[in-house]
């Protein structure tokens, strides 16, 4: 990107925000402010306004109050910063066209009206193909693909775009090992050229090695920082309501934590931990 | 038939009613596709429906029976439809579904009155509306053909000028707002056309089954293909043959209604795609099914002779087919089945209904995992059990 306004600015910065379906508010005075340069993850239960986080981030939802900044501004005149990979299941995949073009959608927002894709954005669909592993099924039909093959198509559509913000729906979910190592590796590329990740993820013993910096979200925000600041044992019995068990946080609050938890009794069905 | 009354026909009406029935078969083909990728079938039924009370009214204020007059009154009625159902969804809590259904039949009821009430008032000029319920295509007048095919023009064009923004708004239209593209924009122009594609059906189907014209060419096209752009064109080949058929047929048969005749004959396209199209036809997934319960059914005999031959420890040992019953499957499968392996060589027949495996049976059931290894000690499964010596020494049993 050659003009950078405001290179102070955070990549993005939420203020304030409250989204309600009717009465029921699913996020709750978020505040969360991301540097560039970072690969944040978003960990909470099921219900904890993940995926709705990232959507009004999107500009996708309209919240009930406060405001998103992207690089210092409104999302909506950073179109071209910012990009999406949405849950597989948010797509019918009998739709009829194939791993290429749906790739090369991502090239659409700036090709402005009446212009098609041509050579040049073909050329950069298969590249972003290559760096997800899928060149070779290029041509597949997309209700053929797997649900890892599902994931890359569309982390390839949004590499394609070649953007500073990448927002992220549980990239890893129905991925085997193999796949997911190969998603991480190319997320922290992504960082080191100075994108910003953030992805929401539900795997909490990789957050650590996964990911720099994490946002515990509980329809409120319980904290959001570096993980191995913020990504203690505190922090998550708050954010899942002290009935998750223990071992992924930090040494020094562990053994408190487990304590207090045996003294708790069997009710916590054991650890996931190893 | 008289003859000269044919030549007539065919020299001015039939040529005016086949022309029409092209152009509403590819307007509706083409904006059909879109409906039906999107999940948006039913949103055709509601639009053709909510487009009644327009021409009634249109009528009454103008007291005018010439097709643009009436179809402006459709198209502004049936645009009205469209708008409400959408803000009835967006700022209720009734679902899609019963929007649809409420806009309906509402707008159905509220035009069957006017109809009636245009009809009591008479007045022999005033009794032709009722044709635009199911349709008369030997009505059409070349005026008329001319708003069709004005109507056409700006569905085919628009739709060549957002070519890939309707791809990517039926995909993944949350992607599309992302990219920055004006979906709501989008989204009004995609469901304009399509009221605008009903109302040039309107005169030919009628408002009761114009639907069909939207939901089924949309619908064989998708069984024969994998692509949008082929799917497009598909839709509006099915939809002209559909219209043009159907048209004629019905203009050449006294009494017989066009927009039943068309849907019939589209029903037809329809089922023929569903049974026999290619990879989505159910006609190749049942041939697909069989073979693969073929192909079962092979393997676990393959599977029980090569456990009773190494079971006897020797390939000679003929084993009758009443044993293989054992798999559960009947007799004449098992008979069937035998036969197709003997000829692919996999087992062979040793007396009248005595059957061993050959090597290469057992090779294809128990593969060598390593062949260096077999190599280095000779230990294939076939090696194994047609070893002469093993043969020998089980020999005299």
């Amino acid at each position: 990107m050659a003009d950078r306004p405001n290179v102070q600015a955070p990549a993005v910065d939420v203020q304030d925000l409250t989204v309600a379906y009717r009465e029921q508010p699913v996020l709750w005075d978020i505040d969360m402010t991301v540097p560039p340069g970072v690969l944040l993850a978003i960990v909470g239960p099921n219900g904890a306004g993940k995926t709705t986080l990232l959507k009004a981030i999107l500009g996708l939802i309209r919240p009930v109050a406060g405001r998103v900044l992207i690089f210092g501004q409104p999302v909506e005149h950073q179109r071209h910063r910012i990009s999406y990979v949405p849950q597989r299941g948010s797509v019918d995949w009998d739709f009829p066209t194939n791993v290429l073009d749906v790739v090369m959608m991502g090239t659409y927002g700036e090709l402005g009206w009446l212009r098609r894709p041509g050579r040049r954005e073909r050329e950069r669909a298969l590249a972003a193909l290559d760096q997800v592993g899928m060149r070779e099924l290029s041509d597949r039909q997309i209700s053929q693909l797997s649900g890892g093959q599902q994931q890359r198509v569309f982390l390839a559509r949004a590499l394609v775009q070649n953007v500073d913000v990448y927002l992220m729906d549980e990239p890893f979910q129905g991925v085997d090992a193999l796949t997911e190592r190969a998603i991480v590796a190319l997320l922290q590329h992504l960082r080191s050229q100075g994108k910003t990740v953030i992805a929401v993820h539900h795997d909490l013993q990789t957050v650590r090695e996964y990911f720099d910096w994490i946002m515990l979200l509980n329809v409120r925000r319980i904290a959001c920082g570096p993980v191995d600041q913020v990504f203690t044992e505190q922090n998550l019995r708050l954010t899942y309501g002290g009935r998750l068990a223990t071992g992924f946080a930090r040494e020094t609050d562990t053994t408190a934590a487990l304590a207090s938890l045996t003294r708790k009794g069997d009710d916590t069905n054991g650890s996931p931990a190893l | 038939m008289a003859l000269p009354l044919f030549d007539l026909a065919l020299d001015y009406t039939l040529r005016t009613v086949a022309l029409g029935a092209m152009l509403l078969g590819l307007s509706s083909g083409v904006i059909g596709t879109y409906a039906v990728l999107r999940r948006q079938s039913l949103l055709g039924d509601a639009m053709s429906h909510a487009a009644l009370p327009g021409i009634a009214l249109a009528f009454l204020l103008t007291q005018s029976k010439e097709a643009p007059i009436l179809l402006s009154g459709a198209l502004a009625a049936g645009w009205l439809g469209a708008l409400l159902v959408s803000a009835i969804t967006r700022t209720t809590r009734v679902k899609l579904d019963s929007a649809l259904g409420l806009i309906l039949s509402v707008f159905f009821g509220f035009g069957l009155m006017l109809l009636t009430f245009i009809q009591q008032q008479a007045g022999a000029s005033q009794a032709g509306l009722d044709r635009f319920l199911f349709g008369q295509a030997a009505s059409l007048m070349q005026r008329d053909v001319a708003v069709m095919g004005g109507g056409t023009t700006i569905v085919l064009l628009t739709v060549l000028l957002y070519w890939k923004e309707f791809k990517l708004l039926a995909f993944d239209p949350d992607f599309a707002r992302v990219l920055g593209l004006r979906v709501r924009f989008l989204e009004s122009l995609l469901t304009s056309l399509l009221v605008l594609a009903i109302v040039v059906g309107l005169q030919t189907v009628g408002v009761v089954l114009m639907s069909a014209m939207v939901v089924a060419p949309a619908a064989a096209a998708r069984q024969w293909t994998d692509r949008l752009g082929v799917m497009v064109v598909l839709g509006a080949l099915f939809g002209i043959l559909a219209g043009t058929s159907g048209a004629l047929l019905s203009s050449l048969t006294p009494r017989l209604p066009t927009g039943p005749t068309i849907v019939l004959v589209v029903t037809g396209m329809v089922i023929v795609s569903l049974l026999l199209a290619p990879n989505r036809g159910l006609v190749w997934t049942w041939a697909r099914a069989r073979a693969r319960a073929g192909q079962v059914q092979a393997d676990t005999i393959l599977h029980h002779l090569a456990a009773l031959a190494e079971h006897h420890d020797s390939l000679e040992y003929g084993h009758p087919s009443a044993v293989l019953r054992t798999t559960g499957l009947s007799p004449q499968q098992v008979d069937h089945t035998l036969r197709v392996l003997e000829s692919t060589g996999l087992v062979r027949r040793i007396d009248q209904d005595r059957w061993a495996i050959t090597p290469a049976g057992l090779i294809r059931v128990r593969p060598p995992l390593h062949a260096a290894e077999i190599e280095k000690t000779g230990d294939s499964p076939a090696h194994r059990v047609a070893n002469p010596a093993n043969t020998a020494r089980e020999g005299p049993r």
